[in-house]
């Protein structure tokens, strides 16, 4: 045991002095904030410069809608006086419409606005054609044309009807919503609610994702430096890979600690740490551990079979194919966390820790006999995958040359 | 008083191909051997099995009195054929993470590092990175990492391959050193050399089996051909005639000749005197070199063919190859 500690000691101290490990830890958070805080940073810097006015043109069969269209338009400039619209009308015979239509395609125009008279008295499109793709743009014009017609139809009413009348009786009913999971008033945006169960999972991801990576890379390592037979001299090739993998658990719990803080920090500065309950971090905790474990134990194995970077990449493609599942399917299972499918899921162990996490986040009420299978097929699982990564290792640790063939890793697991 | 080390009857099997065939040896505390044999020939299996990193399909081991040298691993020096050092720490801590390794602690383990740095010294190396070091230096390392922990048992797989003749020097010396405190070493080499000058004993294996196992001087005494060299002008082929010569190998300037046990070379001398004058005449005893070629060549196996083979099914059946 004591043994064992030096080991993982020395696994410790050396992951933790790489200017890898240091980067992943400062870099990570400086990624997820700017990604979360910079992209909005940067439109709000782009709406303060100055367009030239743009140019709409006007083809109005009804004849009706230029003077509602051109208030919308000057209210909208008064408001947004670096995004100015200017109008023009526009004649309605096909030929003159074809022209519109060449000068909005060759960029004279800014757009042009098609108005049928259907369009006003019933269900007809308008035809808004223009080059360039800006959401925030069209989504201008349309309510622009919108109000403009829903104008015209009440001037037209008789008798005619108050429309500021009509706009109070249907205003908007607003709610105060209580988040029952977390026992608080919700606070923050709904997708800031959404995203949070994802941050979890990704925190688990990416933590155990890169420890057990450089699992990988450390024991390639030793074996390609020949220093793996002196250690043999020493210890048993059971107690190296124990303290390896003691070792990098403890640069995972480090890891995820200064991660989650970070991340409660953020959360704390922002009012929202009422999003992160003692229950969900204690459920983070339960499965990531064996997560980790059997990811580390499952790298160890495939280190010691192999020679080169290279060789295990192509041995841990499946295991990386199946951890992508719960990154693409996150937003499914916190939709649907109790389907079939989800619950399916569940036991498949690499995945399993991701998949819970999701799944407990969405739904408190996940069934605890589920979450005892869950994790009692995990754990299983992890003691499978490292009685087998030990026999592993035991005779590829020492074996150079051609990396085994599955037959032939089978084959090692019957060796007594 | 208990054998350092005792093998009986040990076999290992790497699927069809047999390594280590039922192989006996016996090490007294305290002696040097050196365990010869060619490429392939079962040495590097042997000390893994010694060492419990490979374990014996038949068979028993017992090193320094106990079944399995994981039990006594502490009191045991290794250095594999195979070594290396991590690259990336400082020659003061790899030394002092060996030791720690082998139960080294406290201030003896910072003690035994600094000896140790100074006898090869590397002193002011201490705080730089392996990786700085240059392959001679790199060595010097592995030799006293080996050795650190004063260990009763040294056992050193193929020591001397990949060294200058400066570290080849050093080598010889701690080796020597470690003879004088009484320290049983074994040592696996193919260059009958060094074995020669350093070793008590030799065994010689081939094909996974013993060949021999005696004292240098036994050795010699066992395989006594004698060697005779002639060397001058004249007519050196009546000599092939002569009794007692067992081979005669003549060119223009001289003779080769191989006798059989007994013959008088003063004989061979004055009948050579008769048709020849000789510049050079010289009675050669055997070294180890020689009487190991004969034997290996005389083990051989009888087809060649089949002997290409035996390597390759050992790679493919996943058994680590003895190099």
């Amino acid at each position: 045991m004591r043994k064992i500690v030096i080991i993982a000691t020395r696994e410790f101290l050396e992951t933790v002095r790489t200017k890898m490990f240091v980067i992943s830890v400062v870099l990570m958070p400086v990624l997820i904030l700017a990604f979360v805080l910079g992209t909005g940073y940067i439109s709000k810097i782009a709406e303060k410069e100055e367009l030239p006015a743009r140019t709409i043109a006007l083809i109005d069969h009804s004849g009706l809608l230029a003077e509602a269209l051109q208030k919308q338009i000057d209210e909208h400039n008064e408001q947004n006086p670096l995004r100015r619209y200017v109008l023009k009308a526009e004649g309605t015979t096909a030929a003159e419409v074809e022209r519109v239509r060449a000068r909005a395609a060759a960029n004279e125009l800014y757009a042009y606005v098609v108005v049928p008279q259907a369009a006003i008295d019933g269900d007809a499109s308008c035809e808004l054609g223009r080059v360039d793709t800006q959401m925030k743009a069209g989504r201008t014009l349309r309510r622009m044309v919108t109000e403009a017609v829903v104008a015209v139809r009440f001037g037209q009413l008789e008798p005619p009807l108050d429309r500021d009348f009509v706009k109070r009786l249907e205003r908007k009913v607003t709610f105060r919503e209580l988040d029952l999971q977390t026992g608080t008033e919700q606070v923050g945006d709904t997708m800031t609610r959404v995203l949070t169960p994802f941050a979890f999972m990704f925190l688990m991801w990416m933590g155990t994702l890169g420890i057990s990576h450089g699992l990988l890379t450390s024991v390639i390592e030793e074996k390609s430096s020949r220093v793996v037979e002196v250690l043999l001299s020493a210890v048993s090739p059971t107690e190296l890979m124990a303290g390896k993998i003691l070792g990098m658990s403890l640069v995972g719990v480090l890891l995820i600690s200064i991660w989650g803080g970070v991340g409660l920090f953020a959360a704390d500065a922002r009012g929202m740490s009422s999003l992160i309950t003692g229950m969900r971090l204690t459920y983070v905790v339960l499965y990531f551990i064996p997560g980790f474990l059997f990811a580390a134990g499952l790298m160890a194995g495939i280190g010691a079979a192999c020679n080169t970077l290279k060789e295990a990449q192509s041995m841990t493609f499946p295991q990386s194919l199946l951890t992508m599942v719960p990154m693409i399917m996150w937003f499914y299972l916190t939709e649907y966390p109790n389907s079939v499918l989800s619950i399916i899921i569940s036991y498949v162990p690499p995945i399993t820790p991701y998949v819970m996490i999701l799944r407990i986040c969405a739904d408190p009420h996940t069934p605890v006999w589920q979450i005892v299978t869950t994790l009692a097929v995990l754990w299983a699982a992890v003691f499978g995958v490292i009685w087998a990564a030990g026999k592993v290792f035991r005779v590829g640790v020492l074996m150079y040359g051609k990396p085994p063939s599955p037959r032939e890793l089978l084959r090692w697991l019957r060796y007594p | 008083m208990t054998d350092a080390l005792t093998l009986s009857n040990v076999t290992k099997r790497f699927g069809d191909f047999t390594a280590v065939d039922a192989f006996d040896l016996r090490v007294a505390p305290g002696e040097v051997l050196g365990f010869l044999g060619p490429n392939g020939a079962g040495k590097t299996t042997t000390i893994r099995m010694v060492m419990s990193i490979l374990y014996p399909d038949e068979g028993q081991i017992s090193v320094l009195g106990h079944s399995r040298a994981t039990e006594v691993k502490d009191r045991i020096g290794y250095l594999p054929e195979e070594r290396g050092l991590y690259r990336k720490m400082t020659v003061n801590q790899i030394l002092r993470y060996f030791g720690k390794l082998k139960g080294l602690r406290g201030r003896d383990l910072n003690r035994r590092v600094a000896e140790a740095l100074e006898r090869v010294g590397l002193s002011e190396w201490a705080s730089r990175r392996v990786e700085t070091l240059s392959k001679g230096m790199s060595q010097k390392i592995q030799f006293v990492s080996a050795i650190l922990h004063a260990p009763e048992l040294v056992i050193l797989d193929e020591p001397f391959s990949g060294l200058d003749p400066m570290n080849i020097d050093l080598l010889k010396r701690l080796l020597i050193d470690l003879r004088r405190r009484n320290v049983t070493v074994i040592f696996s080499t193919h260059q009958m050399e060094q074995a020669e000058h350093l070793c008590d004993r030799i065994v010689l294996i081939n094909r996974g089996r013993k060949l021999l196992d005696g004292t240098v001087s036994e050795i010699r005494a066992q395989h006594a051909t004698r060697i005779l060299v002639l060397e001058g002008e004249g007519d050196f082929e009546p000599l092939a005639e002569c009794a007692g010569v067992a081979h005669a190998h003549i060119t223009a300037g001289g003779a080769r000749l191989e006798l059989l046990d007994g013959t008088d070379p003063d004989g061979i001398l004055r009948r050579a005197l008769d048709t020849a004058r000789l510049s050079r005449f010289e009675v050669q005893r055997p070294n180890l070199q020689e009487i190991f070629v004969k034997l290996v060549e005389a083990d051989a196996v009888p087809d060649p063919s089949d002997e290409a083979t035996p390597a390759a099914p050992g790679a493919a059946e996943g058994g680590p190859v003895d190099a």
